[in-house]
């Protein structure tokens, strides 16, 4: 109760000196550009934000008193206190713009004077920049832009707190400024030399997004099926093979310890390198396809099976698997190609790996085991393997995203109890049962499927196409594709997940706002599409301009340019730019300021009699300037008499009457050619005269009288 | 090193920038450089540019080519502000000496509005605000004043940082015109004047003659001689004697009539017993070397007596005499050759 003011003390006077419009402006600024870290930030620090800036707004108003430099400094630190703790010491883009947006919020309580005021521009300008490694959709873009609007609009109100005209004239003002310099700002873009990054910088994220995970237990992926949002998004070169083709394969699942399945063998990056988003560049050739990702956070690219790196930011590993060098922490593309490779099949499985893939549980699942015995004394491996699939599609298996708990020896229950379950229970169980059977096998997690986009020129996967499938080594073929889900619901490779639920309804059941969701809805589906279709081109084309793209469009254009030659080109642009500006303006300025012809007459009179040594004293009459160069240069008197009373005639007449144009034109073309008559008469002379006589010292404006 | 620097510029915005009293912004006598604020801003879209480039963001390129962008046309307009406008002196202001001077200028805007314009004079700064395109306004620019005589300060700033304070555009004026600062009044002690005035002075003087003296504590602006010096030798006290006697006519005001005071002193007290006499709507004269008022009344006659006293000694400033008005330096030799030479009896 002690922060309100009663009325009897005064509001500090220093709060007032800043505008309080101005300040709305920037709390507008930074609301707006916390939309996009919304789903990032943690909720205590948005809810501290809202709270200072609050406070410091009631102070603006006069209600409360901003807090005294303990309370202040105690604030401080508790906020900082409970940031370090929350960042645990890893640093990355993240930390730093949470930092940023608690760096913002504390400094509300002490925004006092302009200074303050243009320190918290500049935060606010580079977290605007900061939001760009997050999202770089075209409307968050526009979101950024319009909260950097808002900054200048504030600073605007800030420096004329009158500010002419209201907002409004505020916003045409750099409406025309953004429009004038458009040009320039497009040219700089696609000309400005993009230079390979400088150093390598932390990552923008450390958080777990949504997305597949290196670790499976049954249940994940259902979770997952509930998001619609975008994993990534893939142009063709060729035809788009078909849907129940569409196996992207993103890591492999080969070691079961207690009921979840994880990954061995493969080392974790120690640093992240230097960021590269060269995706490759040049039209597609048919069997290439082009994947633009959203950021995972992982190393992993997908891919489909029998592909091979064609951009040099993408790396084939073992497994035929696909990483990237650095972890894809933004929107990342690369280029695959698909290669028919036979040779596989006549390598033999080494020692190591088949002692890999048969790893299994000491004990468990007891049954499961059984059954691997029964399947294997039938047949050879195919047997099985058709035997075990042939189980799922006679016997009434359910394909479902609502599984049962299966906490005891799920693999048992799954397949002999409850007999429901989705892909992750399914891929999960036919490993346990070849390994059991002792064929080599796998879990392979991605996506399967995808929609078109609008247009049907490109694929878009989402999350609830995550899928999770088997890989078993057959002697002779190599590894081949088992995936249990299609034998139980064949829907779900066929047409994709939306239809394989149709019955249940369960489909995006918890997501409430996705487009995907309204699926049946034709004008929603539409939109949605369309959206992503302006997205798709806005990343590839305008997000995705980077050194090779650049280079690529660069040797497009004649005249081949390098890294050198563009450098130059951007100084050039910026020079040019500069130039013509300022000479539209200083030609503004001269229709500005000489719209009166006989201005520059008298100046140029002015001038011719500062040469002959009579500079024009202040405030003197053209007559009298005139009998004074008369005097001084016998020779011009008369030219000079009449010269004045011209110019005398023309201002008096000019008073009386208003005077015409076209009157106007000729009584000053008239002066103009007396002007040169007289400078004419000067030459001749000052030939006549010796030239010491000339150079006498000019009096310097001492009066006479 | 810096002040060679600083003078040649100097002289160098004064060539550009003569001495008038209509000043029209063009090109030519504008000046635009980044503030503080802009240089930092400046920093940061290099430090946006680096961010763009290491984690290879066009949209970082665009936005900072954007702000770039808006900097150099923030130049355009903080320019535009200034350029076309026509600043006039319409008058230069009268006053005291230690009192802020009042000039009174016009800002008349050009084709386009001029906004948020500041004009200040040796550390003192007014807000003129916004002017539209064509029009007006009068402000009031006080000028501190520190010595009697003209007052025309050395360059008046009319400066402008809108819209976004990045940028600051400004230019000078040169006034031709000079403010009349009035001697600061001193209380003068009661004195005679030297002036012979016929009836007047014979009235008023006191029959007792020196007989009759009124003694009373010493106070700034007495006279050594009048102190009683014996008295001070004994007791300690500064103690001055009034000789009624003393009393020369009150309708003359005489700068003889201080006997050993410094001109300027004489000055001062002349200025004091001017807004006195003014104050009490009294008839008086001014008698000053070289220059003598008729006695008269009214407030135009105690203006006239107090620019009489400023300007006593002082010569116009004229473009030719580059220094500094208002300042003292080395003058004060000159003036008191001058006021020999033209005292006259």
């Amino acid at each position: 109760m002690s922060l309100l003011n009663r009325g009897n003390k005064p509001v500090e006077t220093r709060v007032d000196s800043l505008p309080s419009r101005a300040l709305l402006w920037l709390m507008a600024s930074f609301a707006l550009l916390l939309t996009p870290q919304i789903d990032r930030l943690p909720v205590w620090l948005i809810i501290a934000c809202i709270a200072l800036a609050g406070w410091r707004w009631l102070a603006q108003l006069g209600r409360v008193r901003l807090p005294g430099r303990w309370l202040r400094g105690g604030i401080m630190l508790a906020l900082v206190a409970v940031y370090l703790i929350g960042v645990q010491g890893s640093f990355t883009v993240d930390t730093a713009a949470s930092f940023f947006v608690l760096t913002v919020g504390l400094k509300w309580l002490e925004t006092r004077t302009s200074r303050d005021f243009y320190v918290l521009f500049y935060i606010l300008v580079y977290l605007a920049t900061v939001n760009f490694l997050f999202h770089q959709e075209i409307h968050w873009a526009l979101v950024n832009i319009g909260a950097i609007a808002l900054l200048l609009i504030g600073l605007q109100v800030l420096n004329a707190p009158e500010l002419p005209g209201g907002v409004k004239a505020g916003w045409r003002r750099l409406g025309v400024m953004l429009l004038k310099v458009l040009p320039i700002v497009v040219l700089l873009f696609v000309f400005f030399p993009r230079m390979a990054p400088l150093w390598s910088v932390p990552l923008v994220s450390g958080q777990a997004r949504t997305g597949i995970s290196d670790t499976m237990r049954p249940g994940d992926i259902s979770s997952l099926a509930q998001s619609s949002e975008r994993a990534f998004r893939v142009t063709f070169g060729g035809a788009m093979p078909q849907y129940r083709d569409r196996y992207w394969r993103g890591l492999i699942l080969d070691t079961l310890d207690n009921g979840t399945w994880r990954q061995s063998g493969y080392e974790p990056y120690r640093r992240p390198g230097r960021v590269n988003v060269d995706g490759g560049v040049g039209d597609l050739k048919p069997n290439e396809y082009d994947v633009l990702m959203e950021p995972t956070d992982q190393r992993w690219a997908f891919a489909l099976a029998d592909s091979v790196a064609v951009s040099d930011n993408v790396v084939q590993e073992a497994d035929n698997l696909f990483r990237f060098r650095r972890p894809a922490d933004s929107p990342i593309r690369y280029r695959l190609a698909l290669q028919n490779t036979g040779e596989t099949a006549t390598e033999t499985l080494e020692q190591r790996e088949a002692h890999r893939y048969l790893q299994l549980p000491a004990e468990g699942n007891p049954r499961a085991r059984i059954l691997a015995g029964e399947l294997k004394g039938s047949t050879g491996d195919l047997g099985v393997i058709r035997a075990l699939l042939n189980r799922f599609r006679e016997q009434p298996y359910y394909y479902t995203l609502r599984p049962p708990q299966m906490p005891d020896n799920g693999i048992d229950s799954l397949l002999f109890d409850q007999k429901r379950g989705f892909c992750a229970h399914y891929a999960g169980a036919t490993t346990f049962v070849l390994r059991a059977a002792g064929i080599p096998a796998r879990v392979v997690v991605g996506y399967q499927g995808g929609e078109s986009g609008a247009g049907g020129d490109y694929l878009i996967v989402r999350q609830y196409d995550a899928h999770a499938w088997v890989e078993a080594w057959v002697e002779g073929q190599g590894w081949i594709r088992i995936d249990p889900t299609a034998a139980i619901a064949p829907d779900r490779i066929e047409s994709g997940l939306r239809d394989a639920v149709a019955e249940e309804g369960s489909f995006l059941e918890n997501n409430w706002a996705s487009a995907q969701r309204y699926g049946d809805v034709a004008l929603i589906q539409w939109a949605s599409l369309q959206l992503d279709r302006i997205n798709y081109q806005w990343q590839r084309w305008v997000v995705g301009y980077q050194g090779q793209s650049q280079m690529d469009l660069m040797s497009r254009l004649p005249g081949g340019f390098g890294m050198r030659e563009l450098g130059y080109l951007t100084a050039g642009i910026v020079g040019a730019g500069l130039l013509i500006a300022g000479l539209v303006s200083a030609l503004q300025m001269r229709r500005g300021t000489s719209r009166d012809r006989y201005r520059r007459v008298l100046d140029a009179w002015y001038q011719l009699c500062a040469r002959a040594g009579v500079p024009v004293r202040h405030g003197e009459t053209p007559s009298t300037l005139a009998s004074r160069l008369a005097a001084a240069e016998p020779a011009v008197a008369d030219s000079a008499r009449l010269f004045a009373r011209m110019v005398n005639s023309h201002y008096y007449k000019h008073q009386a009457t208003g005077g015409g144009k076209s009157d106007d034109k000729g009584e000053a073309t008239r002066l103009r050619r007396l002007l040169v008559t007289m400078r004419r008469q000067l030459r001749r002379s000052g030939k006549n005269r010796p030239a010491a006589f000339r150079a006498t010292k000019p009096d310097s404006g001492k009066q006479i009288d | 090193m810096n002040r060679l620097f600083r003078s040649r510029w100097q002289r160098w915005i004064n060539r550009r920038i003569p001495r008038s009293d209509v000043q029209l912004l063009t090109q030519r006598n504008l000046f635009i450089l980044p503030t503080a604020a802009g240089v930092v801003f400046g920093m940061l879209l290099l430090i946006m540019l680096i961010t763009g480039i290491n984690y290879q963001n066009s949209l970082i390129y665009l936005v900072t080519f954007l702000l770039g962008a808006v900097f150099v046309g923030a130049m355009h307009q903080t320019h535009r502000n200034l350029s076309g406008l026509e600043l006039t002196l319409v008058q230069a202001g009268e006053g005291f000496a230690g009192d802020d001077i009042v000039f009174r200028l016009r800002a008349t805007a050009g084709k386009d509005d001029a906004i948020a314009l500041t004009l200040s004079a040796n550390d003192l700064s007014v807000a003129v605000g916004y002017v539209p395109s064509g029009q007006s306004v009068d402000v009031a620019l006080p000028v501190p004043s520190a010595y009697r005589g003209y007052l025309r300060p050395e360059s008046i700033r009319i400066e402008t940082r809108f819209p976004f304070g990045l940028l600051k555009a400004w230019s000078w004026m040169r006034p031709m015109a000079a403010g009349v600062v009035y001697p600061r009044p001193i209380a003068a002690p009661e004195v005679l004047s030297t002036l012979a005035d016929g009836e007047q002075t014979a009235s008023s003087r006191s029959p007792e003659g020196n007989d009759h003296a009124e003694l009373r504590p010493w106070r700034e602006g007495d006279l050594s001689q009048r102190v009683m010096w014996k008295r001070f030798a004994r007791s300690g006290q500064m103690v001055v004697a009034d000789w009624e006697a003393d009393k020369g006519s009150p309708h003359w005001l005489d700068f003889n009539a201080f006997p050993g005071a410094d001109h300027e002193l004489r000055l001062s007290y002349l200025s004091w017993l001017v807004l006195e006499r003014g104050r009490a709507g009294a008839r008086f004269g001014l008698n000053l070397p070289g220059q003598v008022i008729e006695p008269d009344s009214g407030a135009a006659h105690v203006t006239r007596c107090h620019r009489a006293l400023a300007v006593w000694g002082e010569e116009k400033p004229r473009d030719a005499f580059a220094e500094p008005h208002g300042t003292r330096t080395g003058m004060d030799t000159s003036r008191s050759g001058n006021a020999m030479a033209g005292e006259r009896s």
